[in-house]
């Protein structure tokens, strides 16, 4: 399979925008903050977009989490790319496919604070468009002006990285000529007081794969890419996805299988897909959570399937675990390394868990690749990886 | 690019609803059948283990007992299918119970309730209480989440070969979101979808995307109060305008959806 990446852009705390995502990731500089989300004293960090609380002229629409949809798809050049593409071949024939964990709750919960006397939602947040899992494909359909289909993908963690198996799809049978993937997810109270439910937040700046790494910090992100099938326009990007791997653990609601079967099965179909070897892969961004459980059961299966050639990294210390949106954002940082040849460093990693011993190291790594590799894992024990090659 | 023809198989059915607890059940009251004088308590499929079933949430109850009666009418596997869980408002009840424990003082939340509240938990139940290892999708598209979630498996069914397991569910909305969210009734069903060539019988059908000006939802031939709310109401209902269509060979041959804005898709029996 060969579909090609035609604009990506990403929204983060390391970064308004691809070209701001890659001076943080050259300089190493962290987008994280001590949780100062307004009603929540967790001592936790986060990373947070401050720019979003500007974007509040949205109506009807109006949530964090469209605010971030729409101030990602502002960045780069990616919505000139959607308009050209829909004046070429008609908004109908543009599909539109989003991945989120959250949707809008944020805005549910603000409405729950904001009832009336009667228990009952005020006049402000009678919004059906936005307290609905498909808020933000809806939302998205709206501000771009797409007509064909648009379906949102929420398997949580994963939700963002299997965008783009669907967008293949969708191309490969012809339905659409070009599709505008995205993820969108922002930091909100219940997925902060969830994850403290679940004792998996960190006090501190997380440290991915290191020994002493302590849990997760959470953060928010938008991004999206625009896929058709491979040369039916110029692809000024010059990557295309070649693989896709879609699996389940079978296992537990919250908790990885401890020997990685649905992850396996994952990046075994992804290499299978792109008809590549394992020694193929010059670099993998790991799901790499900094959870004790993730990193150790990714870490030892990454050491299994994949040689020492095979550089990895986590890049969560960056921006945090963006929940629906890491998918996305972590496919345009590994893809991203295709364009830089720079495959970045795995932040806030001092000493290796003692457990593992895949290649992985704190410092970037200048290389020219070929093939680079993500993984996404979700609740519900749901796996996505994602392959992405330079186009020939 | 023209769009590959999507055509494939439906081999297996299941529906849960609060007065039918089978398929069968459900096609006597499309053809006139009255309503029975009791509703149905909430659906407890035993494929969930009995502990686990107790702290499953009613959407998850739904998905997975309908999910299960179509996989056992077709006699297959359910470890075998890949599967997408579809539902156009999610677990209102759990976004209720979250928001309303965030909005108060103490916002210590249940870790249970917080992994139930994933969209994708029914997707997780089921393949955990399965042993089903292959690919699980839980997408959402508010009214047009049948149709959206059709095409999606057919072209996964035609462009990957595998045998998929589709379910569509929605459970009454709770009080505060009633008002902008209408849904009371409780309402599941299934489909297993074969590759056309598969060994299995089934209905035949292909279905075609179109582009089509605002596209509205058909009228059902049934004239069941019941029946004809649940399916202005209930996004996973929606269904309905195809399950009347594999209830009988000799009624319709084709039913046209909308799918977006711009596009419809038509399901034709071949």
């Amino acid at each position: 399979m060969k579909i090609d990446i035609i604009d990506y852009e990403t929204c983060s705390a390391a970064g308004l925008n691809l070209k701001a995502l890659r001076t943080s990731l050259k300089h190493h500089n962290s987008g994280l903050i001590k949780n100062n989300l307004p009603g929540s004293d967790l001592d936790t960090w986060i990373g947070l977009v401050e720019q979003v609380s500007n974007v509040n002229d949205l109506g009807h629409w109006q949530s964090r989490n469209n605010a971030l949809a729409a101030l990602g798809y502002e960045q780069g050049t990616i919505r000139q790319t959607v308009a050209g593409l829909i004046s070429k071949y008609g908004a109908a024939r543009v599909g539109l496919v989003m991945g989120s964990s959250t949707s809008s709750i944020d805005r549910t919960e603000t409405a729950y604070t904001q009832l009336d006397e009667s228990g009952n939602l005020t006049e402000q947040f009678k919004q059906p468009f936005v307290h609905n899992p498909h808020a933000p494909s809806l939302f998205m359909a709206h501000l771009t002006g797409i007509t064909g289909p648009s379906l949102t993908i929420n398997t949580a963690c994963s939700s963002s990285a299997k965008v783009f198996a669907t967008g293949a799809r969708w191309l490969e049978t012809g339905i659409v000529d070009a599709v505008l993937v995205g993820g969108v997810d922002t930091l909100c109270l219940s997925v902060l007081h969830g994850f403290n439910s679940l004792q998996l937040l960190s006090p501190n700046p997380c440290k991915p794969f290191d020994q002493h790494r302590d849990g997760i910090n959470l953060g928010e992100a938008s991004g999206f890419a625009v896929l058709q099938r491979h040369g039916e326009n110029s692809n000024s990007s010059g990557i295309s996805l070649t693989g896709y791997g879609e699996s389940s653990d079978a296992y537990h609601m919250s908790h990885p299988h401890p020997d990685g079967l649905g992850a396996r099965l994952s990046m075994t179909q992804a290499l299978e897909r792109a008809n590549r070897e394992a020694a193929d892969i010059d670099y993998i961004n790991l799901h790499g959570t900094s959870s004790r459980a993730n990193d150790l059961i990714e870490g030892q299966l990454i050491s299994e399937l994949f040689p020492g050639s095979t550089q990895c990294s986590s890049t969560k210390a960056w921006m945090g675990h963006t929940l629906g949106a890491a998918g996305i954002t972590e496919a345009i940082i590994a893809m991203d390394t295709l364009n830089t040849n720079i495959i970045p460093g795995s932040k806030n990693l001092e000493t290796l868990d003692e457990a593992l011993s895949l290649s992985i190291k704190a410092s970037d790594e200048h290389k020219v690749c070929q093939h680079v590799m993500t993984n996404s894992f979700g609740f519900g024990g749901n796996n996505c990886t994602l392959l992405f090659s330079r186009s020939e | 690019m023209q769009a590959k023809e999507l055509k494939c198989k439906i081999a297996g059915i299941g529906a849960w609803g609060s007065y039918f607890d089978s398929w069968q059940a459900l096609q006597q009251l499309l053809g006139g059948e009255p309503l029975p004088e009791t509703k149905n308590k909430g659906p407890k499929p035993t494929i969930i283990p009995a502990n686990e079933r107790r702290r499953a949430p009613l959407p998850v109850r739904l998905a997975v007992e309908s999910s299960w009666q179509a996989t056992q009418s077709v006699g297959l596997e359910p470890d075998t299918l890949t599967c997408v869980f579809a539902s156009g408002l999610g677990d209102t009840e759990l976004t209720d119970y979250m928001c309303r424990t965030l909005a108060s003082e103490h916002k210590e939340l249940s870790p249970t309730k917080f992994h139930n509240s994933v969209h994708n938990a029914p997707a997780g139940y089921w393949t955990i209480s399965t042993g089903t290892m292959s690919a699980a999708n839980s997408v959402a598209g508010y009214e047009e989440s049948v149709s959206l979630t059709l095409v999606e498996a057919l072209i996964q069914c035609v462009t990957e070969h595998k045998p998929m397991l589709v379910t569509f569910y929605d459970a009454p909305v709770a009080d505060v979101l009633r008002p902008i969210l209408s849904n009371q009734e409780t309402f599941a069903f299934s489909l297993v979808i074969l590759p056309v060539n598969a060994a299995t019988d089934g209905i035949e059908v292909t279905a075609e995307v179109t582009a089509a000006e605002q596209p509205a939802w058909p009228a059902l031939q049934s004239s069941s109060e019941y029946i004809s709310s649940m399916y202005a109401d209930n996004p996973s209902a929606k269904i309905l305008c195809l399950a009347e269509l594999m209830a009988t060979s000799n009624g319709n041959k084709s039913v046209t959806m909308p799918l977006s804005q711009g596009t419809s898709v038509s399901f034709t029996r071949t």
